[in-house]
């Protein structure tokens, strides 16, 4: 953790005249304790069940009667009715936490177990969490707190506000340093309490205010007592219930210098341990540079890694592709000698038809040649008959 | 004021893998690779037609000269069979059921090439009934590799796009381009185990006309079973 020695300064105010740094103090180890708002949660969840007080219902209630069942074949349900007759009472159920004046389901009883034990580690944890948290500006603004006018944040005062008595003196010093909008704002959200509380002596609710830090009462605890939302405590004894309302981090706190400094003896940092509760260290963060994004682009990772793949867009998609026998772009990429085989394959066809035309001529005129030839023939036949002829007609005349 | 780049992406820009110049000496490189893969697909391609024309050239001779001589010219057995699956999935037992998976016929009119040799008619003797199957001629090689030629890429099913991807495969066995595939696979060469194993199995489509009854091999006018020569009509009509 040597490296969280880097400790910030923080400015001590005075409590009246000019809002003016008289002073610089190193911020303690446990304002760089990890925020943990789980722990918090758990812790606090736990530790506001241990000012409740026992309650519970009457064990007699719903049973005094001797009510019994009817049993069956009376076109009643089988439930407990209470006996005897005379009254509207007489043969209603009874018992049952459905009855009307029935007992409840599961009567509460005062043995429940309302308190809670939570790990000392645990608390500890919790409030160095919650006190790391008053320092952070963001977390103090979201839980609601009016800190735009204050000269800085974590506020730490002089020691003289601990001599405060008066409360009008107090309320100056708040206007002084830039608090008492905080407490305008409990003022102005004062109001009656929605439900049964009201009447149960809870009648208002009101917002929570600055917290005043203090390590000795010189009389700050009266003088700051009247003043809606305003809660004052000792730096030894830093309650969570406090320290987070409602388990949500980052209270305002208005420190005082000895109870600013105090803070690294009651809490420790990491190589010394704390004075007060003995064996206790702040606790370690599970990561120490937690800009992961910083981390991953630094040199010292980058050289080390392997090159970046490169996407496939080769094959990436699902290729449409037309058939290569219908587009003949597509087929040439596959085959470029195609072109030239169709071409090839033309002057072939080409090159045979001329050759099976010759041919077909030279048989053709073959043929041709045949037919002319008997023909002649035919004729000579023809003539040499007709001579025989001439020489019957003669006789015939004898 | 200038615009602050910020330290990390100033770092990022410096780093070799992402900078310009790097990328554009690999665009460089492939187109380079592109052009000569395609330069040799051209040259191979002229190569392989002229050695389909003298093989068949080659075999009519050899049949005119054993008429001439009154005896017969017996043509050497075939090494290439294709194969379709022509019965679905329900209802086949065991042995051709797994056969069926081996031959990666897994769904019905699924094709794929096989090497003939004893032990692979052996495994054709039993799913006859399930497939039908032939001796294609290069033209039917080549159509089906066109057309319905799927890669298996990455474990993945990827119809053949470009010379490259076949190129990226198959380079160590001197398979660069689509020609130099068919021929591959169409003589049965030494690397056709790898050329036929890049192919994933052919998925056709039902044939344009029908079937008349695949219960029945192909002598009894059925479907299924050897039809020799006969594949290629039919794959004609179901490519």
């Amino acid at each position: 953790m040597t490296t969280q020695q880097l400790r910030p300064i923080v400015s001590v105010f005075p409590i009246k005249g000019k809002v003016k740094t008289i002073k610089q103090v190193p911020l303690p180890s446990v304002f760089s304790a990890p925020i943990r708002p789980d722990v918090v949660r758990f812790v606090h969840t736990n530790m506001a069940k241990n000012n409740r007080q026992a309650h519970a219902v009457s064990t007699t209630a719903g049973e005094q009667t001797s009510a019994t069942s009817w049993g069956t074949g009376r076109a009643v349900a089988r439930i407990p009715r209470v006996k005897g007759s005379g009254t509207g009472r007489s043969g209603q159920a009874a018992f049952g936490n459905m009855c009307r004046g029935g007992r409840m389901y599961a009567p509460k009883k005062v043995w429940r177990k309302w308190h809670r034990k939570i790990n000392t580690n645990q608390k500890r944890y919790a409030v160095c969490s919650a006190i790391a948290a008053t320092a952070v500006t963001p977390l103090v603004m979201s839980r609601g707190h009016r800190v735009n006018k204050l000269p800085e944040l974590p506020l730490v005062v002089s020691d003289q506000l601990q001599s405060l008595t008066k409360t009008r003196q107090a309320v100056k010093f708040l206007k002084f340093i830039g608090a008492y909008r905080d407490v305008e704002k409990v003022i102005r959200t004062k109001k009656t309490r929605v439900g049964q509380g009201k009447y149960r002596n809870r009648r208002h609710v009101l917002r929570k205010g600055p917290m005043v830090v203090y390590a000795r009462n010189l009389g700050i605890k009266k003088a700051f007592r009247n003043i809606p939302g305003v809660e004052t405590a000792s730096v030894y004894t830093l309650n969570l219930l406090k320290l987070a309302p409602g388990s949500q981090m980052g209270r305002f706190i208005i420190w005082t210098e000895s109870a600013f400094k105090l803070l690294e003896d009651i809490y420790g940092s990491w190589e010394k341990p704390s004075k007060f509760k003995s064996g206790f260290y702040l606790p370690r963060p599970v990561m120490v540079n937690t800009d992961v994004e910083r981390i991953i682009k630094s040199d010292q990772v980058q050289t080390v890694l392997r090159n970046r793949r490169p996407r496939s867009r080769k094959y990436g998609k699902k290729i449409q592709r037309a058939d290569p026998y219908e587009d003949m772009s597509v087929m040439l990429k596959l085959n470029p000698y195609y072109k030239t085989k169709l071409q090839k394959q033309k002057e072939l066809e080409e090159k045979n038809k001329e050759e099976r035309k010759e041919i077909v001529d030279k048989s053709r005129k073959e043929y041709e040649d045949w037919l002319y030839f008997s023909e002649e023939e035919e004729e000579e036949e023809e003539e040499g008959s007709d001579e025989d002829r001439e020489i019957e007609v003669l006789s015939d005349e004898n | 004021m200038s615009k602050q780049v910020p330290e990390t992406i100033k770092k990022q820009k410096k780093r070799s893998f992402n900078s310009k110049e790097v990328k554009q000496e690999k665009n460089e490189k492939r187109t380079k690779l592109l052009k000569e893969i395609q330069e040799k697909a051209y040259k191979r391609a002229e190569k392989y037609e002229k050695e389909y024309l003298e093989q068949d050239q080659k075999l009519k001779e050899l049949k005119q000269k054993a008429l001439k001589e009154g005896s017969f010219y017996r043509e050497p057995e075939p090494k290439l069979a294709f194969i379709i699956r022509i019965r679905g999935i329900v209802g086949v037992p065991p042995k051709p059921r797994k056969i069926l998976q081996l031959l990666r016929l897994r769904r019905i009119y699924s094709g794929v090439f096989i090497r003939l040799n004893k032990s692979s008619l052996r495994m054709l003797h039993f799913i006859d009934p399930y497939v039908t199957w032939g001796y294609p001629d290069v033209e039917t090689v080549r159509a089906l590799i066109y057309k319905r030629g799927h890669a298996r890429v990455n474990h993945q099913r990827k119809i053949i796009d470009s010379n490259e991807m076949i190129y990226d495969k198959l380079q160590k066995y001197d398979i660069v381009c689509m020609e130099d595939l068919v021929h591959e696979i169409f003589t049965v060469g030494k690397n056709f185990k790898h050329a036929n194993s890049f192919l994933w199995a052919f998925k056709l489509k039902p044939p344009v006309g029908g079937f008349s009854t695949v219960k029945k091999s192909f002598v009894n006018k059925g479907e299924h079973g050897n039809r020799e020569q006969y594949i290629n009509t039919l794959v004609k009509k179901m490519i």
